[in-house]
């Protein structure tokens, strides 16, 4: 029990004193070399990296910025773009559509316009025959009504022959 | 009380404890062999084993930059670190084996040794001086480390150099110390009425083992962090 004090009967046990001290300075020895250097290394190594790697992360993060930007500028022109193309068909369509409908129009007109002259000649036609049948007739007529004022006889005669006509024409028919 | 088991041999004229040195040695090799294997295979993406390495040297690089927080913190790292390591294994290996052959305990904590504490806490003391040293000048160092807030301070700043080396030694003994102890009273107390007192003191031994454990982890942390408290009071100028 004593001698575990300082000052115990056996006295000061200046061997431990100097096996520890030359213990623990080759301990340290060892863990340097083996442990603690590559250990410390290792984390200053891993330090930079981390540091590298966030000042590459964050210029990544700056491209990536510019690219969206980009992006959404020539998003933004194509959308304009196709506006613009879509107002152009739409123009197209619609000036397609008057042309077409002017031409419609235009034919109906001609067509029309065809069909009255036609019926007008035909009408012309017409009233010309027409025309020349009623001066025929007039001429018939009036032949007639001059044989007719000739004498009885005449007259007779014209009537005669005028039937004998008429049978003739029958005869004939 | 108890017989401590301790043997001395004398060997070139100095007295060495038999029990004591075995056990710093299997610490030691321990330590060593513990981190050289957690050190293998390192890679940029720590896994595993790799990781646990890196966090206790995380863990104690932040109590060196909480104490010194110049670019002078980054040379004490590994003697921080070891230091922490070896504590740590030191204080739970007494609560893992405790080796006796006849009266002659051959493994223990080698930290519930006064003189193991002692020698570290004199192997910090020294090197804080040296740093101070280094840092400031011979002239530099007296000024800053025994001669400031005040010249008058002068007689209490040395005797703060003893008490700085008694306690930070001390502290760390006692507390191993008193563990052990207790857990070889619980020991005896179950041994002593056979079943009786057998069957009451396992749940009470598991007890004082597991709150053992976390006395060993805060001590490692206590010692390692008012180690550099120590070497900061010399490497930084006082304001």
């Amino acid at each position: 029990m004593y001698s575990t004090f300082l000052l115990g009967d056996a006295g000061v046990q200046w061997g431990d004193f100097l096996f520890y001290l030359i213990m623990f300075i080759i301990m340290l020895l060892i863990v340097k070399h083996f442990a603690w250097g590559p250990v410390t290394k290792m984390m200053d190594k891993r330090a930079t990296k981390i540091s590298n790697d966030i000042d590459s992360a964050e210029k990544a993060r700056k491209e990536a910025e510019g690219l969206a930007a980009k992006r959404q500028t020539a998003l933004e022109n194509s959308r304009t773009e196709a506006a613009g193309i879509i107002d152009r068909a739409k123009q197209n369509g619609e000036q397609q559509k008057a042309s077409i409908v002017n031409a419609a129009n235009e034919e109906v007109k001609t067509m029309k316009a065809n069909a009255k002259k036609d019926i007008q000649q035909e009408k012309q036609d017409a009233l010309s025959s027409v025309k020349n049948d009623v001066a025929e007739l007039s001429i018939e007529i009036a032949s007639k009504i001059i044989q007719k004022e000739l004498t009885p006889e005449s007259q007779k005669e014209l009537v005669d022959s005028y039937i004998e006509g008429l049978g003739k024409q029958n005869g004939n028919r | 009380m108890f017989d401590d088991g301790s043997k001395i041999v004398k060997l070139f004229g100095l007295s060495f404890n038999v029990g004591n040195c075995v056990a710093g040695l299997v610490t030691a090799i321990i330590v060593c062999a513990v981190l050289i294997w957690l050190s293998r295979n390192l890679q940029m993406k720590p896994t595993g084993k790799q990781n646990i390495l890196e966090w206790i040297v995380d863990f104690t690089n932040g109590i060196v930059k909480s104490a010194i927080p110049s670019a002078q913190g980054s040379n004490y790292g590994l003697l921080a670190f070891l230091l922490f390591v070896f504590i740590f294994v030191a204080n739970q290996l007494g609560l893992i084996i405790q080796f006796v052959i006849g009266d002659v305990t051959y493994i223990k904590s080698p930290t519930a040794s006064p003189m193991t504490t002692l020698t570290l806490a004199f192997m910090v003391l020294v090197i804080s001086h040296i740093a101070g040293v280094n840092r400031f000048g011979f002239k530099g160092y007296v000024k800053n480390t025994f001669l400031s807030p005040m010249p008058v301070l002068f007689p209490i700043k040395i005797l703060e150099q003893f008490t700085n080396f008694i306690t930070l030694a001390l502290r760390l003994y006692g507390n191993i110390y008193a563990g052990e102890v207790l857990l070889k009273l619980v020991f005896q107390m179950a041994q002593s009425h056979g079943i009786l007192t057998f069957i009451p003191a396992m749940p009470l031994e598991m007890i004082w083992q597991g709150f053992s454990v976390f006395i060993g982890a805060i001590q490692a942390y206590v010692f390692v962090t008012l180690a550099m408290v120590y070497i900061s009071q010399k490497v930084e100028k006082e304001a």
